[in-house]
């Protein structure tokens, strides 16, 4: 099992350093073929390796060299796939597989198509390395290395003032976070000697609880950078200047999900810290309906689907602060399908469109592209959790461990954001699809994208139908080393009224969006309407005036005070303190070489002081001498 | 020849750069690289020589110079100066091939070849004097590199950083002779031989004052906040080959003498002004880190981005354990290949648009791809990315300081946020967006010289980044050893508990390890 191991690993590498060969050359086809190809090879390699794992194979372990080694830090490359890795093996693999084809054709025109494919087979390999890592620095890697081809990807369009900028944002926010993790990372090496997952958690058992809280706390704290948790949230949205295809993958998919696999990677960590468990659930109850209510005001179709992202996000970390592991990360794999999907369905209406994001000025696209209109229009199903494609079994069983767990807060607003979710994604399904033709009065003639396109997105659309019925084998999967806790309402009564309510709830919101935004006639918000002018209405538009405050309170104080530092203390302080130093020295050189300047009457009078400050001198010395015995 | 390959690597330089002098004008490059080949070979030759599992000094020469006063010529090498021998007899090779078209290439030349003795020689001095001699010497050199090929403030840069340094070192010299002084008090004789002052124990209140004069002429090298500011004219008005020497060796020289110097002979004075020394370190990391942001000369910015670097080293260094010792040690090796590598860059585009200011630049990347790709992975190293050389070096620094304080480390380890802001900006105002100058339009992309002496910096930055046992393990081995002596003989309860043995600690993890198994 070993060989498929490196082959679903080092696949992606050999990849992107295949296509990097090619970067400063003009578009070659083989860069994106080769690298999709044996993108394909790491996806085969990890379903052999999920067979196995499914047969009740033992955890595939190796450890390949040594990493680090010094004092008694040990840290070796090392993988393991179990049934936690396998799966994020899978949605990795799947995802990025299909995102790579897809990119052929999406990313056909463009003159880095070289370059891109470098960037996309090594982001693979990060996130690969960050999931089958066993132990804590080999996550860190990936961790770090996802940052880099996330900044590679999303500042892909350089020569573009706003890519560049959202690129070192996204970095430089992501960092902040590490510096938790980082320290999480130092805590848990210095109380447990170790940053293997199974020593660690073996010791983690002996450790006191306010150790293992700090460990938690920082630990998470690198989780919410990555997952664009609040108030680290604001990448996220910006990231969406990178290609489509990127969205898709990174900041939908795999990525954003790494904080969620962390929480999950270290369940008997949080297991014994449930104070901090509730926390990241509330804090994510908190996401998940802060990151909806920004998506329903939004103009801009990628950042309505990134918020949605972050919103599910939400969801996953409800779950796994709840201690229903097994939940979150079935959320997470169901919703890698259809996020990716509907990102990709969003790239087709790009390309049609030019590359115009405003979905008020589409409208009635269903006609020209009826194939990514079934498609989109599926996987907002999914999102909003509808019966029977996957999000409703995912959803739904978060709902049900709220409520089971009685964090009935928890679970309200978690309710209440599905409600939400159903409303802007079928807002923007309503705008771009159906209704009035807007786009005529643009003079673009949409068309559909290429065919081998659709094909390459139609496995998500059969995962995001099909993924909840898989939800029993999967239970029985990785409950093998995920706590086994099934979320079961004990009346029946109960269980049916919240299902069958909570579908109501949901498919009374998708036809009010359907009906409020097909209408002939309806108003394209210009900022003269009522609403626009209410103070909710702004607040959401403007993202709550986050993006804004942290640009004017951090950002430019920071710009600020570096300047002053540079100007003001370093040269006006310390340096003109160094200088004053040196000039003084020089000065009083310069005042006294009149004493030397070889005139006789002078010199002679400096010998007389000289001789009486000697004189002076000799005399208290003697006095000193002769009575110290009195003074002492 | 085994016996005295220390004395080979010092003096041929020195020996052929006086040849050097006799060599006509056209072939004097050829020369230079070929006697920086011969060095680096040499040095090759003793890292292959070196018993990676003897922690003690290795290749020891002794020739009596004053035995009255003992004063005497005595090399050796550990794991500690190991790599920093090899890493400077590398970077001068490297920088000679390099080297641009430069007026009077012959001095120049030679001169460096000259600065290479010096440098040789004070990381494989183990008499305080010897030591003394080349720490000082070293100055010279620079001192003319600088006066003679400097730009337009470089008579004022090279006193600046003649006399600064040289001020320094002069208390570091009285504390020397103060250490000869007690050891004469103790044994009878005088000594100034480094292995001795080991086994002198001092009380704490004469560690500490002996502690600062030498941290003086150490702080002022590194340079350690508020001593810095030597350093940016330097480098300023430095050629680029100038800076590379400066930044990679040079400045090394005062954090390999802490750990040479102030730790195996002060450890309850380290212990005590540990936690002052890492709100320096941290001043250091943020304060320069900030300062670099705000430079509009790229030169600059790496020169403030080298501070805030050696403030990591210095925590590492502080740390007092084997994690962090050994990982400041590495970090030197890493800054050295990383900050020469930039320094490299800078003056790649310098010499096409005689510029180093980034308001000139913008969308190189369109131009000079493969520049932008060298560069670009220099500056993730810089950032400490893993797989980077930098990160085994700053991860493990400030994992060993964790030990020592929390919250302090945490102030440290924001070196990795600031770090990112002021590279990734300079990045971005260098190489993004579109080329909007004229003069940038066709500028030529990195040339077959120029890769020369940057891929193989490249390829040490990515393979000590994922495979950096070779080094680390001789480092750590040194690391052990110096981290035992200092526990062994600190006076005071405080050191003891601070210092961990790590023989006690070796064995108790050992015990653990197999009550786990």
């Amino acid at each position: 099992m070993e060989i498929y191991l490196y082959l679903a690993l080092f696949s992606p590498l050999v990849g992107s350093l295949f296509a990097a060969l090619f970067t400063t050359k003009s578009k070659t086809l083989v860069a994106g073929v080769v690298p999709s190809l044996l993108l394909f090879t790491s996806f085969v390699s990890s379903s052999i390796l999920l067979v196995h794992i499914l047969n009740g194979g033992a955890p595939v372990h190796v450890e390949m060299m040594t990493w680090m080694a010094t004092g008694d830090l040990y840290i070796p490359f090392g993988f393991v796939v179990d049934q936690v890795s396998v799966t994020m093996m899978m949605v990795v693999t799947i995802v990025s597989t299909v995102v790579h084809v897809y990119s052929i054709g999406y990313m056909d025109h463009d003159k880095s198509f070289n370059r891109f494919f470098a960037w996309l087979s090594a982001f693979v390999f990060s996130m690969l390395i960050l999931v089958m890592s066993d132990n804590y620095a080999g996550l860190f890697i990936g961790w770090e290395g996802v940052g880099l081809c996330s900044w590679g990807l999303i500042g892909f369009w350089f020569h573009k003032e706003s890519a560049s900028w959202a690129a070192n944002e996204a970095f430089i926010m992501n960092r902040i976070a590490d510096l938790g993790m980082l320290i999480g990372i130092f805590l848990v090496y210095w109380n447990t000697g170790s940053l293997q997952y199974d020593h660690v958690f073996e010791a983690f058992k002996g450790l006191d609880v306010d150790t293992l809280a700090l460990i938690g706390i920082f630990l998470f704290i690198g989780a919410m950078g990555k997952s664009a948790q609040f108030p680290l949230h604001t990448w996220l949205a910006d990231a969406m200047e990178g290609p489509t295809p990127v969205s898709a993958l990174i900041h939908a998919a795999t990525m954003v999900t790494a904080g969620v696999y962390l929480v999950v990677r270290s369940n008997e960590l949080y297991s014994l810290i449930p104070e901090i468990g509730l926390f990241i659930a509330s804090l994510g109850a908190f996401v998940a309906i802060f990151a909806a209510s920004m998506a329903l005001v939004n103009r801009d179709m990628k950042r309505i689907i990134a918020y949605s992202t972050l919103s599910q996000l939400g969801y996953m970390f409800a779950a796994a602060g709840l201690g229903a592991y097994w939940v979150a990360l079935f959320h997470l794999m169901a919703h890698a399908f259809f996020k990716a999907l509907l990102f990709l369905g969003a790239g087709n209406v790009m390309h049609a469109m030019h590359d115009e994001l405003d979905p008020f000025k589409m409208g009635g696209l269903g006609k020209t592209m009826k194939a990514t209109m079934v498609m989109m229009t599926l996987a907002s199903v999914a999102l909003a959790g509808l019966f029977p494609l996957a999000g409703f079994f995912s959803k739904d069983a978060i709902l049900e461990a709220a409520f089971v767990e009685h964090h009935y807060v928890i679970y309200s607003v978690l309710l209440f954001t599905a409600g939400l979710t159903a409303f802007y994604s079928f807002r923007l399904v309503a705008l771009i699809f159906h209704g009035e033709e807007r786009y005529t009065l643009f003079g673009i003639h949409p068309h559909e994208a290429y065919k081998f396109m659709l094909v390459a997105m139609s496995p998500l659309l059969l995962l995001a139908i099909i993924a909840g019925s898989l939800k029993m084998t999967y239970f029985e999967m990785v409950t093998a080393i995920l706590p086994d806790i099934e979320y079961h309402i004990h009346s029946h009564v109960t269980f049916w009224i919240m299902t069958i309510g909570t579908q109501l709830f949901v498919v009374i919101a998708i036809l009010y969006a359907y009906k409020k935004y097909t209408t002939i006639g309806m108003n394209v918000p210009d900022g003269t309407s009522e609403t626009e002018n209410t103070f909710m209405y702004k607040l959401l538009k403007n993202q709550y005036y986050i993006p804004y405050a942290y640009d004017e309170y951090i950002v430019k104080p920071y710009t600020k005070l570096s300047a002053l530092f540079w100007t003001e203390i370093d040269q006006k302080v310390v340096d003109a303190t160094v200088d004053g130093i040196a000039g003084v020295i020089y000065d009083s050189g310069e005042q006294t070489r009149d004493m030397q300047d070889g005139n006789l009457s002078t010199m002679l009078r400096w010998m007389v002081i000289g001789t009486i400050a000697l004189l002076i001198l000799a005399v208290m010395f003697g006095l000193t001498a002769r009575y110290a015995h009195v003074l002492g | 020849m085994v016996d005295h390959i220390l004395s080979i690597l010092i003096f041929f330089p020195a020996l052929a750069g006086m040849f050097g002098f006799m060599i006509n004008k056209d072939s004097i490059r050829a020369y230079g690289v070929a006697v920086g080949v011969i060095e680096f070979a040499l040095s090759l030759l003793l890292w292959f020589w070196f018993d990676g599992g003897v922690a003690g000094m290795q290749f020891m020469e002794q020739i009596p110079l004053l035995p009255s006063f003992g004063i005497n010529y005595i090399l050796g090498v550990d794991g500690i100066s190991l790599f920093i021998i090899v890493l400077s007899a590398f970077i001068t090779m490297i920088g000679i091939a390099s080297l641009t078209e430069t007026p009077n290439v012959k001095n120049m030349i030679v001169t460096l070849l000259f600065l290479q003795m010096t440098m040789v020689g004070v990381f494989s001095a183990l008499d305080g004097i010897v030591f003394y001699v080349f720490w000082e010497l070293s100055l010279v050199p620079m001192l003319y590199i600088i006066g003679a090929w400097g730009g337009p403030l470089r008579i004022y840069a090279s006193i600046k950083f003649f006399l600064y340094t040289f001020a320094g070192s002069l208390v570091m010299l009285v504390g020397m002779l103060f250490m000869a002084y007690f050891y004469y008090q103790a044994t009878g004789e005088w000594s100034f031989a480094i292995l001795d002052w080991y086994r002198l124990i001092l009380p704490e209140n004469l560690q500490l004052w002996l502690f600062l004069a030498f941290f003086l002429g150490f702080a002022i090298k590194v340079p350690m906040f508020p001593f810095h500011t030597w350093l940016p004219y330097a480098h300023g008005q430095a050629p680029t080959i100038g800076s590379v020497i400066l930044a990679a060796i040079l400045l090394k020289m005062g954090t390999y003498a802490f750990i040479r110097f102030s730790l195996p002979m002060f450890p309850d004075a380290s212990v005590a002004l540990m936690t002052p020394i890492a709100i320096i370190a941290i001043i250091m990391i943020i304060y320069t880190a900030m300062v670099a942001f705000a430079q509009k000369d790229v030169k600059q910015v790496v020169a403030y981005s080298s501070i805030s670097h050696m403030g990591v080293i210095i925590i590492g260094t502080f740390a007092l354990n084997v994690e962090g010792i050994s990982g400041s040690v590495f970090l030197m090796i890493a800054h050295g290949v990383v900050s020469g590598a930039l320094f490299l860059l800078v003056g790649v585009i310098y010499d096409r648009r005689h510029t180093k200011l980034m308001s000139e630049f913008g969308g190189l990347a369109h131009v000079m791809p493969r520049y932008a790709t060298i560069f670009g992975l220099m500056l993730m190293a810089s950032v400490g990315l893993p797989l980077t050389i930098n990160f085994v070096g700053e991860f493990l620094s400030l994992l060993g300081f964790y030990q020592q304080s929390h919250i302090l480390t945490l102030l440290a380890g924001t070196a990795i946020i600031v770090g990112a802001i002021y590279m990734l900006a300079a990045y971005k105002k260098m190489f993004f967006g579109d080329v909007t100058k004229e003069e940038n339009k066709n500028l030529p992309d990195v040339n077959k010289r120029e890769l020369l002496a940057l891929i193989p910096l490249s390829i040490i930055t990515i393979w000590l980044g994922i495979y950096p046992k070779p080094v680390l393990e001789p480092i750590n081995k040194s690391a052990e050893a110096i981290v035992q002596l200092m526990h062994d003989k600190s006076i005071t309860d405080e050191a003891k508990m601070r210092i961990p043995s790590p023989l006690n600690k070796a064995q108790t993890s050992q015990t653990s390890s197999e009550g786990a198994h």
